[in-house]
């Protein structure tokens, strides 16, 4: 059974009980595999379910990379693009997505199930603010800089959150979020009015 | 308020809700592809031999760009995404605002309100527009002069409308170009003809004579084009308005006031001395507006007669009585209806055309 089938069997186990299963034995008896099959590709259920959004994320890059459009993009539309995509691949998980949110009473702990997808993001990610850079479209600012990886990343739950809370026709209003969040963040990392003030502020502090 | 100064309120209205959405950024060209695949299945590229990423410029709730497939030049209007879910609350919004503006109180207003709301929703669904375009078009082909783009059902989708791309200059810069009178004239005519066939034939009409959705050209032709906004014309609303034009029942006292009651600009709860002042103000304003109706050529560049009428108009708002009714006078349907003969006349008047009005 391949790693893509366990996870499908997974989710839908969610869809059906609403629950996590009560064992790896339990989940596996009627997949008719072992439990040692099971093992060998995930350690955990947590493995798993981290699996299942780090495989939303890689789908939606591979539709994306191979774009003769998405290729000439410049950075920020990269990003919209992929937003786009990401929701698009999102809504044929939408049901098992409500279900892992009711799932955890505290917020902000859900988090879990994201660890090894935000490591893949952050790489993607950074690749897009190189590019910002060598397009000038992203300003690369001393200690501020390195900061801007998590800034996306924030951006992404924030787009994640919103689409979970979306009930418009299409998932239009969590399209008009996305374009006005990533217009908005791009613009303040483009060299702007502060880089303009500090650089004056050091002229003044520093001439003699 | 008076009911004929009412052309106004749309106006300032949808400006106003315009103008919030004008302050949006033109869409991204990922959004562009967004939402043809969500809506169509394909990308823009693989519905068009070519197509422009620029919007060539805005519309009122969407964007236009030019694109072209099988050697036809098209235009492809896109709907900002969220605009149809944010009508509501952007009208909430703005409803203060109006009401100040007005001064009128809130009760009165609100059958106004849903007049301007149910057509503002109408204008975000462009599948509706898809529809009424199509037939409007065809219904009006016969009429001289007028030219309408073919829509195409096929690339088209409740966010997407595709149609020919029409050439031609917007009202401003075609008067820059000097046409002859006699150009004017022709295009005034068929603006004019356009108007009364939909009024009075099909009881059905493009309420929206905003300069922007008609293309003047040198060949003394119109392109038109954005139905969007129509008003259908009920019945006895009909009977009653035209009624007004017409100098013989204007002359009876008795007549008069019922089509006053009728089109709503009198009221039962109005005193004999309400009804009376009112009804004065109406007719001088009635026997103005209508002038164009009851002789058989007009001279739209006359401009001693707008001046009359917006020198009137200024004496009605600023007078005490009526600035101080908080009563809204006239029908719900005159709203747009009045809208539009403003929108016409004015086109007209900045065409100075001279053309047969007799219908």
């Amino acid at each position: 059974m391949e790693k893509s089938d366990i996870r499908k069997a997974y989710e839908q186990y969610w869809l059906e009980n609403g629950k996590q299963p009560v064992s790896v034995y339990a989940f596996c008896q009627p997949l008719n595999i072992t439990e040692a099959d099971f093992y060998e590709r995930y350690s955990s259920f947590d493995a798993l379910e981290n699996d299942i959004w780090l495989g939303i994320f890689q789908e939606s890059l591979a539709k994306l990379q191979p774009d003769e459009t998405y290729q000439q993009y410049d950075a920020q539309e990269k990003l919209l693009a992929f937003y786009f995509m990401w929701v698009q691949d999102l809504k044929a998980h939408r049901s098992y997505i409500l279900l892992q949110k009711s799932r955890f009473v505290v917020p902000g702990s859900e988090l879990r199930q994201l660890e090894t997808f935000r490591h893949a993001f952050y790489e993607y990610a950074s690749d897009v603010i190189k590019e910002g850079y060598l397009h000038q479209q992203i300003k690369e600012r001393k200690y501020v800089s390195d900061q801007y990886v998590h800034g996306f990343w924030l951006q992404a739950l924030f787009v994640l959150r919103y689409w979970v809370k979306d009930t418009s026709e299409r998932f239009e209003m969590t399209d008009a979020a996305i374009e006005k969040a990533v217009n908005l963040s791009f613009q303040l990392i483009r060299s702007n009015t502060l880089d303009s003030l500090i650089d004056f502020g050091k002229f003044m502090l520093t001439r003699k | 308020m008076l009911s004929m100064d009412k052309g106004m309120l749309p106006k300032a209205y949808t400006e106003k809700f315009t103008m919030s959405q004008y302050s949006a950024p033109p869409l991204s060209g990922p959004l562009v592809v967004n939402t043809f695949v969500k809506t169509l299945g394909k990308t823009p590229a693989q519905l068009y031999d070519a197509f422009d990423m620029k919007a060539s410029n805005a519309a009122s709730i969407g964007q236009v760009h030019k694109a072209s497939k099988d050697g036809k030049q098209l235009a492809v209007k896109i709907q900002y995404p969220g605009v149809a879910n944010s009508v509501k609350s952007d009208l909430r919004i703005v409803k203060p605002f109006a009401v100040r503006i007005v001064g009128m109180n809130e009760v009165d207003m609100d059958k106004y309100f849903e007049e301007i709301e149910t057509k503002l929703l109408e204008e975000t669904d462009y599948k509706l527009e898809l529809r009424r375009s199509v037939e409007l078009s065809e219904l009006c082909a016969h009429i001289p002069n007028l030219v309408f783009p073919r829509y195409y059902a096929n690339m088209s989708s409740d966010r997407i409308i595709t149609m020919d791309w029409l050439q031609g200059k917007h009202l401003k810069e075609f008067l820059e170009t000097n046409p002859t009178q006699d150009v004017r004239n022709r295009i005034g005519q068929a603006l004019w003809d356009f108007y009364q066939f939909q009024m009075h034939k099909l009881r059905k009409v493009h309420a929206d004579p905003h300069p922007g959705n008609f293309l003047l050209r040198e060949d003394g032709t119109v392109g038109i084009f954005d139905f969007g906004c129509v008003k259908e014309i009920p019945e006895d609303f009909y009977v009653n308005y035209f009624l007004l034009t017409n100098q013989e029942v204007l002359k009876d006292e008795q007549r008069r006031r019922e089509i006053y009651t009728n089109l709503e600009m009198i009221h039962p709860s109005d005193s004999e001395k309400e009804i009376e002042f009112f009804s004065g103000l109406f007719q001088k304003m009635i026997s103005l507006l209508t002038l164009p109706f009851t002789v058989d050529r007009f001279d739209f560049g006359d401009e001693a007669y707008f001046t009359e009428i917006y020198a009137y108009m200024d004496y009605l708002y600023n007078l005490k009585e009526v600035r101080d009714s908080k009563v809204a006078r006239g029908s719900r349907h005159s709203l747009y209806v009045n809208r539009t003969y403003f929108g016409l006349y004015s086109i007209l008047s900045d065409l100075k055309a001279d053309i047969k009005t007799g219908w």
